[in-house]
């Protein structure tokens, strides 16, 4: 009999930022099964909206991630204003489409050092998030805030752009693009990055879409779905981008695929300021939202990002429903565990870009949990006992 | 006599003795965290004393005073004595090699050997802390260690015996007397220096070869169960492991604390280590971690053949 030995990998765990168990069953060095047991950051949000008016729903829906949280107030002001068959005035648009492009620059960046924490890479990391300062400068210079920007409200945006605040960008950006390139450059040549990322969390294409993987995990198993393309919200109809896919299916496409998507989110935000329309940023909007049923997608940096609103006509939703990129690629995430190394589970798990506290403050985590604990109990141990028979 | 006997104490008390070989380990933690994190574009230690020169120190004396915890499930004898055990092995290893002048204090025909089987003990006895503190990661992390072990110390000591066979001696002393009457070996053995250089990464668990402890890994690894005053001499030990390693690669092939002009042969032998510290913080700047398998299959692919070559060559060119 091989000798199985299960390692707990969090909720408190160093690669982790935020809590999350994963159940590992390890043989000696090869990951033979694992179990995600998901719901410790569970906060109930879905509830708290319903309890509150429209108004205050903005800031609650803001919060739900800490860095998509342009992406969550995006989607969730689109499916209000659907609700109240509201029309953003064009600027605002821009000015919504160029905060969610800094804002998937940030998150790149983020991600980047941090798989770079995970390979050891540490000066990597230290690099990248001296450079992500740049783009937190900017958001804050934007908004006012480095991080949870509140530019979104209904109706349109809280801030202008005026020419000065342009111009900063454009200088920022440009030193944006030009690191990453750099970076792309070292990690698709650096042999210690390589050995660590080329077939490591590897996700076919049949499994991806079978899995229902989205955003960049998706796009690096090349399945070419973006819902900015797809499905345009904001001013992504005007302005003209590609989605960015690679067919390597494995931890170093979707470095490439991130990289270049922070080149493509440059020139974006470089279109977006050249053809800002002018015009005012924000309409009046009524406070009672008649009764309604909107599904809004927009794509996070992390991935599609889905709110479900359901109005009955007063100023408060009657349901509301999140779900966050990071729940639709958990599947995906435990097939790209089993059967790897030790090693590589920081790296796979970094790789989805994981924001569990946003996952977990869905209701439908909370029956998924329920599920996941039975199984865990008892039903594990059954599972364990046949296992190990078998062997 | 008596002043003899006293010169002799002090020699193994104060300098080079333990005080000075303390002073040097808090002082290269210091030159290797400012080195790293200045590549990496940090300040590194800044508060603590000039220039954050103090920060090792403190840092060891905050861990003495902290809480000293045995877990409830380890093998409390040996769990307690691991940690004294390593920090007496480089001391012990350190005294074999020449600093002041070209003779070490303990020297004799085959200190060489004793050298390279303490560097195999301390590894010996990280599995043994890991094994006492049955923790999963620990437990882990031992493993590795030994795993990796098996990979970077054949191609090591094949590579060290290229300045022994040269100089016809097992004794560092001798190895290092031969040096200063003729050449550095770094001259005729550049191979070799490097392949000692990325052994001795391995050997000291730093980056690109920090498997046994890779934190988003398996937490601390070995280390993960040592707290308070054990883990303060742990990490003492580690940094006396980093200026041995130095010191080996100094002795065997910069020649040791031989130099010109007016400079005293001690002063030579700080910059020649200093030099090698830099080597090897430099090489933990600038790699990603392996994976232990890519470990082993790169030392028995690549770095155990180039030994080899590096003794033939050894053998075949007369100097």
């Amino acid at each position: 009999m091989s000798s199985i030995i299960k390692i707990p990998f969090g909720p408190q765990h160093p690669s982790f930022k935020e809590p999350e168990n994963f159940m590992f069953k390890v043989d000696g060095e090869y990951v033979v099964d694992v179990t995600p047991r998901i719901g410790y950051a569970h906060r109930g949000i879905e509830k708290a909206l319903e309890d509150r008016t429209y108004i205050l729903d903005l800031y609650l829906v803001e919060r739900i991630c800490g860095i998509c949280s342009q992406a969550h107030t995006t989607c969730y002001t689109q499916a209000v204003e659907e609700a109240l068959k509201v029309d953003v005035p064009p600027r605002a648009k821009y000015i919504r489409t160029i905060v969610a492009e800094l804002e998937r620059i940030h998150n790149h960046y983020y991600w980047l050092g941090i798989v770079a924490h995970e390979i050891g890479f540490e000066t990597l990391f230290m690099y990248t998030w001296r450079d992500r300062e740049i783009v937190m400068d900017l958001l804050e210079l934007l908004s006012g805030n480095r991080v949870q920007y509140a530019m979104n409200m209904i109706g349109g945006v809280r801030r202008d752009i005026t020419p000065e605040i342009s111009s900063e960008i454009m200088k920022g950006v440009k030193v944006l693009g030009e690191r990453m390139e750099y970076y792309k450059k070292i990690c698709s040549n650096e042999r210690t990055v390589l050995t660590r990322s080329v077939n490591v969390g590897i996700l076919k294409t049949k499994d991806a879409i079978s899995l229902c993987a989205v955003g960049p995990t998706l796009r690096a198993s090349n399945v070419k779905r973006d819902v900015r393309a797809d499905d345009p919200y904001a001013a992504y109809d005007e302005i003209p981008f590609h989605a960015v896919t690679y067919d390597g299916c494995d931890i170093a496409s979707r470095i490439a695929t991130r990289c270049d998507e922070v080149i493509e989110s440059v020139e974006i935000i470089r279109y977006a300021l050249g053809h800002l329309p002018t015009g005012s940023i924000e309409v009046i909007v009524s406070r009672l939202v008649p009764s309604a049923e909107i599904v809004s997608r927009v794509e996070a940096p992390r991935g599609e990002n889905m709110h479900y609103l359901k109005s009955n006509g007063t100023d408060k939703p009657e349901r509301y429903k999140v779900r966050a990129p990071t729940l639709a690629n958990l599947t995906a995430l435990c097939k790209m565990l089993i059967g790897g190394y030790i090693a590589d589970i920081p790296v796979v798990i970094a790789g989805i870009d994981p924001c569990f506290c946003c996952m977990d403050r869905l209701t439908f985590v909370d029956v998924n949990n329920d599920k996941s604990w039975g199984w865990k109990g008892e039903k594990l141990r059954r599972y364990g006992i046949k296992w190990y028979k078998k062997q | 006599m008596v002043q003899e006997t006293i010169i002799s104490l002090l020699q193994i008390v104060i300098f080079p003795g333990f005080l000075f070989f303390i002073i040097a380990a808090f002082f290269y933690e210091w030159v290797d965290r400012k080195f790293v994190a200045r590549l990496q574009n940090r300040y590194g230690p800044l508060h603590t004393g000039p220039l954050g020169l103090l920060q090792p120190f403190a840092d060891f004396l905050k861990l003495l005073s902290k809480e000293d915890i045995i877990p409830y499930a380890a093998d409390k004898l040996l769990f307690s004595v691991v940690p004294i055990f390593m920090l007496s092995l480089p001391f012990t290893a350190l005294f074999c090699i020449p600093i002041v002048n070209s003779t070490a204090p303990i020297s004799f025909e085959g200190d060489l050997i004793l050298v390279i089987f303490i560097t195999t003990l301390i590894v010996i006895s990280v599995f043994i802390g890991a094994w006492s503190s049955t923790n999963r990661f620990s437990t882990i992390g031992g493993m590795r260690a030994c795993l990796q072990m098996l990979g970077y110390e054949i191609p090591m000591t094949i590579v060290i015996a290229g300045p022994a066979i040269a100089a016809k001696t097992l004794s560092i002393s001798k190895i290092v007397q031969w040096q200063t009457a003729g050449f550095w070996f770094i001259l005729t053995q550049p191979l070799g220096f490097i392949i000692v250089a990325i052994c001795f990464l391995a050997e000291l668990q730093k980056i690109p070869f920090d498997i046994p402890k890779a934190e988003t890994e398996v937490v601390a690894g070995w280390l993960t169960e040592f707290s308070g005053k054990k883990l303060a001499l742990l990490r003492l030990a580690g940094d006396l492991e980093f200026v041995l390693a130095g010191s080996i690669m100094t002795s065997l092939y910069l020649g040791g604390p031989s130099g010109f002009w007016f400079m005293p042969p001690f002063v030579w032998f700080i910059i020649k280590l200093t030099v090698c510290i830099l080597i090897l913080s430099n090489l933990r700047g600038l790699f990603a971690r392996f994976r232990i398998d890519q470990l082993m299959r790169g030392v028995w692919k690549y770095l155990t053949p180039l030994a080899l070559l590096q003794i033939i060559l050894v053998e075949l060119i007369p100097w």
